[in-house]
């Protein structure tokens, strides 16, 4: 049983298809990215899967419950945490207050928070500013604190919304070598949306390419890059440019 | 800084406890009944207003139904207190439903629809004359029998007593951060697993319930109420003045916030006579324009260290988990 | 049919009570629209019309008819100067900011006006108040509301016209749907927006002095305008001109068809009630389409 599984899922915002019978699973101790260009439907499909939205058509399947219904707190708390591409830190609340309030998923104890919290910030090496106020950080550092905080709530499957957008390449690398150590976490499985490709290549097990909320092709990242399809949606002039 | 807080806010209130030792007056009575009552509903405010950040305009409408069910209880007979008890039930029944009603909006359409509830129930006090007398209002059984005023004081006092140890608990429990993340940004909170619903209508009834206690207070101190005194829009105003004044959010804010503007409105109001009323409209814009934390929230900014260019560090060792 | 004439008489009102309302609201849908900000202060503006139309009636004999026009100008600026001393300070900052400080300074125009003329109630005398035009036996009309009503149709026509066809109209309307590429059009987004704001508020003291001839006056009489003002800009579609023009008859007839059937008093109840329905049940309004 895969552990997140989409049938046909459509997702119509008034008369604009945003997607179109989208079908994938993904399975336990799998790293898959989802690629396409700008308003492929990419976020789109990860609000479908994360609760904030629900499909126009077809059913979701988290650990073979149908999840397509699900409410976005009730999906975290099945074990799908998420983070968001414009990054939407608390920003009265500092960098442990952020991340206590994923781990109070699992206690009620401040304290008890608190140390998770500690332990998910200095995985990421964010413990030096644990006590600053969210606000005023700059973008790399609430990147990060997006993943703490849905880290926190130890969830099964992660969601990670172009979290190395914006960043340097070598920040971008340095980030996706921590991601790979994620399963330490007890994460079974990660999700990406990305644009930028060496990290996915490096990181994906497996690429999904949608394009206008459509599948256009599924494989491990070294076939989709080859398939005249996907070059000519997405890839092409990009993937030559970067010279991968 | 939250401990801090914490031990002015214990220390000024056992102060006013002991109070009665040196204040003789009626009139001095009456003037620390205010501050304490609205430092207690201020409190009360600031659960909804300053940790979840729903800013609500409508809370007269708990404060008249305190007011007004204690009358009514009592009228059909009840005891005063039980009556008082009666009628903290029913505002919680009002607040549930206008938090089923208006939580389901944001912003100012959620302030709006809070003013709009409190307003209808204003006019049913107005117009269903058959119960409420209409504007000839009713009267409102003292609660105490002996030396009234003091020991409405004392009352209040121990309001504020109760409203200051549930926001102490709250700011530092599980709830009390939950309601910090809605105030932050409630698509976050939702994506770390908050109800953000059930509690937002749970400390809206906790704090209906609180403001209703003091609207009861406020109506046994009058001994009569009229739907315009206690249902009227400037009450919620001036609750949430206090708590902004003083700092919303904040554990000590609305203490700050009600001994302010309760002691400057009436010193003004025996210096200007009429002139006082401009106090409320003039502190507003002050308060958004120089204080929008309040005091005790620019204070508290002050002595928190600052996030200038703060990055995650390299260096640190990576810790695995068990 | 007992209740027929009584009926299309409260109807016919409420057509020209409403026609005032409509002009107060499309102020505040104005304001609302460009600006995003709810105008607690909008009803206290109203009654700054009503009080200088008052004044120049008392003290020169100036008819309100005549005297709201110098009240329109006085209120422009008034509502133009407020936006650059304050309201421009604050942009950015949380909903709940902007709701308190137009609440304050609606707290400041409706106290400074107590301290200024007191609490009493004034009325002026027109020579045309008690006059009435008859249509058939059953149903006449008061002359000055109907003159009230044809000045505010007019009006109303004419701001209609501003927004949608004026360079002004179509700058505010950019910024309406979209704040952040308007000022990359050559925009000049706070001169448009201190414009509109000042037109919106003179639209509302406009309506204060059309509303002098038959309305008592007081300091706080603008307050329940401020609320119906709101009712308006939900109920037809926030930001909508044309939405809360509609709104604002709708709002008249209904209110005297339930002084009809009801009773005066439960008229602002039913406002509210209805305004309560609408923004759970359709939150987009009625008669506008929402502008996002």
């Amino acid at each position: 049983m895969p552990l997140l599984g989409l049938h046909g899922v459509s997702k119509k915002f008034g008369g604009l298809l945003a997607l179109n019978q989208v079908s994938f699973s993904i399975h336990e101790g799998e790293v898959a990215f989802i690629v396409g260009p700008n308003g492929a439907g990419k976020t789109t499909l990860f609000n479908l899967i994360a609760g904030v939205f629900h499909p126009s058509e077809g059913s979701i399947h988290f650990q073979g419950q149908e999840i397509s219904q699900l409410s976005p707190d009730r999906a975290v708390r099945l074990g799908i945490g998420r983070t968001f591409q414009i990054v939407r830190p608390l920003r009265n609340l500092t960098v442990l207050e952020n991340t206590m309030l994923g781990a109070f998923l699992h206690t009620t104890s401040p304290a008890r928070a608190a140390q998770e919290a500690e332990k998910v910030l200095r995985f990421l090496h964010m413990g030096n500013i644990m006590h600053l106020p969210a606000r005023g950080l700059p973008l790399p550092t609430l990147k990060r604190l997006e993943i703490t905080r849905a880290l926190a709530t130890r969830p099964k499957l992660i969601l990670l919304d172009e979290v190395v957008a914006g960043l340097s390449t070598a920040e971008a690398l340095a980030l996706a070598e921590l991601l790979r150590r994620l399963p330490e976490w007890g994460i079974g499985a990660i999700a990406g949306v990305e644009h930028v490709m060496p990290v996915v290549m490096r990181m994906a097990d497996r690429v999904i390419v949608l394009d206008h909320g459509t599948m256009i092709g599924e494989g491990k990242p070294e076939e989709m890059v080859r398939k005249p399809e996907v070059i000519e949606a997405y890839l092409g002039s990009k993937y030559k440019e970067l010279g991968l | 800084m939250r401990r801090a807080q914490l031990l002015i806010a214990i220390l000024s209130v056992s102060l006013s406890l002991a109070a009665p030792l040196v204040v003789r007056s009626d009139y001095l009575f009456q003037v620390l009944f205010r501050v304490s009552l609205f430092a207690a509903l201020g409190l009360a405010w600031n659960l909804v207003g300053g940790y979840a950040g729903q800013l609500s305009l409508g809370h007269a409408a708990y404060f008249g139904a305190g007011a007004y069910g204690l009358a009514l209880f009592s009228k059909a007979g009840i005891h005063p207190w039980s009556a008082l008890l009666l009628a903290v039930l029913v505002a919680v029944l009002f607040a549930a439903l206008i938090g089923g009603v208006s939580f389901r909006l944001r912003g100012p359409y959620f302030t709006l629809s809070t003013i709009a509830f409190a307003e209808v129930l204003r006019l049913a006090a107005k117009n269903l004359v058959s119960i409420t007398s209409g504007d000839v209002g009713l009267p409102v059984p003292g609660l105490f029998a002996k030396s009234f005023v003091r020991s409405l004081y004392l009352a209040a006092v121990l309001l504020t007593a109760v409203t200051l140890g549930i926001t102490a608990w709250v700011s530092r429990s599980k709830f009390g951060y939950y309601l910090m993340a809605i105030r932050e940004d409630e698509d976050t909170a939702l994506s770390v697993g908050v109800n953000a619903a059930r509690s937002k209508l749970m400390v809206l009834l906790l704090s209906a319930a609180l403001t209703a206690l003091g609207g009861g207070l406020y109506g046994s101190l009058f001994l009569f109420i009229v739907p315009d005194q206690v249902f009227s829009i400037d009450i919620s105003v001036e609750m949430a003045i206090v708590a902004m004044l003083g700092g919303a959010g904040t554990i000590l804010g609305p203490l700050i916030g009600a001994a302010i503007l309760e002691s400057a409105a009436e010193l003004l109001k025996n210096l200007f006579h009429e002139a006082h009323l401009l106090i409320y409209g003039i502190l507003i814009v002050l308060v958004v324009l120089f204080l929008p934390e309040g005091i005790t929230g620019s204070l508290a900014h002050r002595l928190r260290p600052r996030s200038a260019m703060a990055a995650p560090s390299s260096k640190e060792p990576d810790t695995v988990p068990k | 049919m007992d209740s027929f004439f009584p009926a299309l008489q409260a109807i016919l009102n409420g057509v020209l009570t409403g026609a005032l309302y409509s002009l107060i609201g499309m102020g505040m849908a104005l304001i609302f629209g460009v600006m995003r900000i709810v105008n607690f202060a909008h009803g206290a503006f109203m009654m700054v019309g009503m009080y200088a139309t008052y004044v120049l009636f008392e003290r020169t004999g100036l008819n309100p008819y005549f005297g709201f026009l110098a009240s329109a100008i006085y209120l422009f600026l008034l509502g133009y100067l407020f936006y650059w001393g304050l309201l421009k300070r604050i942009q950015g900052q949380s909903d709940f900011m902007q709701i308190l400080l137009t609440l304050g300074c609606g707290l400041i125009l409706t106290d400074g006006t107590q301290l200024l003329f007191g609490a009493d109630y004034h009325q002026i005398n027109l020579a045309l108040l008690g006059k009435n035009v008859h249509l058939g036996r059953q149903i006449s009309l008061n002359a000055p509301w109907l003159i009230s009503f044809g000045i505010a149709l007019a009006l109303g026509a004419l701001l209609y016209f501003f927004v949608m066809h004026t360079m002004h109209g179509r700058a505010a309307r950019a910024i309406a749907q979209n704040p952040y590429a308007a000022p990359l059009m050559g925009i000049n987004v706070h001169r448009v927006q201190a414009f509109s704001f000042g037109v919106g508020v003179a639209a509302a003291g406009i309506a204060g002095g059309l509303l002098l001839p038959v309305f008592y006056l007081y300091p706080t009489v603008g307050d329940q305008f401020t609320l119906k003002a709101f009712v308006m800009v939900v109920l037809g579609g926030m930001g909508s001109i044309q939405g809360a023009a509609i709104a604002g008859l709708v709002l008249g007839v209904v209110e005297n068809l339930t002084s009809l059937f009801w009773g005066n008093e439960w008229a602002l109840a039913v406002d509210f009630v209805i305004f309560l329905l609408v923004l759970s049940l359709r939150p987009s309004g009625i008669f506008g389409s929402q502008r996002v």
